[in-house]
């Protein structure tokens, strides 16, 4: 007899001559009753159209409070949502950098956290870390600032011209449209330009104006001159001295008859327009006319 | 493809499935109430993952609810068993011997299905009363065919051996 024959008797699974083997045993009487009784067995009444409508009244018609409570669920997952966009804005806000901007005719200086002194000129703009400020002093500059830079790890002024990298000095930076100057007056700055570096000692500056590098004077004194109101010029073609002129005195400068390319020497005071325009006027050898915040330069020989 | 979400499709399965969910409890526990709430629960939480649960896989799904809700839950009570009297009918006059015989055949039996392990006697009257195949009992019960015919086998045995009083 094979495994469980009773099993396999009962499913009807036994070869013949098991099925005659297991006939002819003494307890298959037995057995023969127990399957026939057994196939009369009746579980309990059952009613599973009773039982269904019992399930749609109890718990799937109720469905609809289940849902009421859903407004709450949404609310908190909304809320959930807010409050993950709120710190991670908070972490993101830390992370930015500080921006200090001037407008025309407007100045600002700006301290570091190492004590380090920034003077933006006119129209400029600065962004640093304050959060890793001390891991890597690098600013990134737009504009021209005076730089007072205390001791300490190496400081760079990143520009859309090229670096500059000093360990502790004083230096002027000037980044505009086509004109890049970087002016040493106390220690020694690198510049980096078309990637090439350059040693500035104290006292020299560095032109770049339109890619071309110009070589140029020491500077007078030992502080940029515009750090007191005054902008200076040596051979810088007239356009870069009306340009500033513009951003000093919040004006509109337009021009006729006059070569812009032309060098101009000489300074003009930052705080008195009709100075200043006497004193690129004079020695250029132009005239000017003003109309509220227009000024007109035309050539002296122009018939007006 | 038809989906368990459907009210028709629902109505189908519970008509389907119910009653034996409600022996299969009823066959392990004993109690009726018991069974009744068992059915509930399991289509309920039918019901509730009605879009997860595919119409092949809910018959195995409600055995599986109806299972794990009394596990280890609730104690076994006396499994009470109607008898069909299928003799009513065809024969007019009965000997009292027999009645008498008969009666006390139905006792024994019903004491020896009371006193089998729980997954004998399951795995008996869902054959026996449900006409079930091991195969599919192997799939309610999670185990395999093999296990379910050594279940029926010693089913078989210990009812004789206890009716018999061997």
């Amino acid at each position: 007899m094979q495994e469980n024959y009773l099993a396999k008797w009962l499913s009807g699974e036994l070869s013949d001559e098991e099925l005659r083997e297991f006939e002819n045993s003494e307890e298959f009487a037995s057995y023969q009753k127990l399957k026939d009784v057994s196939s009369k067995l009746m579980a309990p009444d059952f009613d599973s159209e009773k039982a269904l409508m019992r399930l749609k009244d109890e718990h799937i018609a109720n469905a609809p409070k289940v849902i009421s409570l859903n407004p709450f669920k949404k609310f908190l997952r909304v809320a959930a949502v807010i409050a993950v966009l709120l710190t991670g804005s908070y972490f993101y806000i830390n992370t930015l950098n500080e921006k200090v901007s001037t407008e025309f005719a407007e100045r600002s200086e700006v301290v570091l956290p190492d004590d380090s002194e920034i003077f933006l000129n006119a129209d400029s703009q600065i962004s640093y870390s304050e959060k890793n400020w001390d891991k890597k002093r690098n600013i990134d500059l737009k504009g021209e600032a005076f730089f007072k830079v205390a001791k300490g790890k190496k400081f760079t002024v990143s520009t859309n011209h090229g670096t500059v990298a000093v360990l502790g000095t004083q230096f002027n930076v000037e980044n505009r449209k086509g004109f890049f100057e970087v002016t040493c007056y106390e220690g020694l700055v690198s510049v980096t330009h078309n990637n090439e570096e350059i040693k500035l000692p104290a006292g020299n500056s560095y032109l770049v104006i339109n890619g071309k590098i110009i070589s140029t004077g020491k500077p007078n004194g030992s502080l940029p001159s515009w750090m007191n109101n005054e902008s200076s010029f040596e051979s810088i073609p007239l356009q870069y001295v009306f340009a500033e002129l513009e951003r000093q005195f919040n004006i509109k400068v337009s021009t006729k008859n006059i070569d812009k390319n032309l060098l101009f020497t000489g300074s003009f005071n930052n705080t008195d327009l009709n100075m200043a325009l006497k004193s690129i006027s004079t020695p250029s050898k132009t005239r000017f006319t003003i109309d509220g915040d227009k000024v007109l330069f035309y050539a002296g020989n122009t018939q007006q | 493809m038809s989906n368990v979400c459907e009210d028709h499709v629902f109505s189908k399965v519970f008509k389907t499935h119910s009653k034996t969910v409600f022996n299969y409890i009823f066959y392990k526990f004993g109690n009726e109430e018991k069974a009744h709430d068992a059915v509930q629960e399991a289509f309920v939480k039918l019901w509730q993952n009605c879009a997860k649960v595919s119409p092949d896989k809910a018959k195995s799904y409600v055995y599986t609810v109806a299972n794990n809700l009394y596990l280890n839950v609730i104690k076994a009570e006396k499994v009470r068993l109607k008898h069909a009297d299928r003799h009513v009918k065809d024969r007019t006059i009965e000997s009292p011997e027999f009645l008498l015989e008969e009666k006390e055949y139905k006792d024994k039996l019903d004491n020896a299905l009371n006193a089998l392990p729980e997954n004998q006697r399951t795995t008996f009257l869902l054959n026996r009363i449900d006409g079930k195949k091991y195969v599919e009992i192997a799939e309610m019960e999670g185990v395999s065919v093999k296990a379910i015919e050594k279940r029926m086998h010693l089913a078989l045995k210990s009812l004789r051996e206890h009716i018999d009083g061997i």
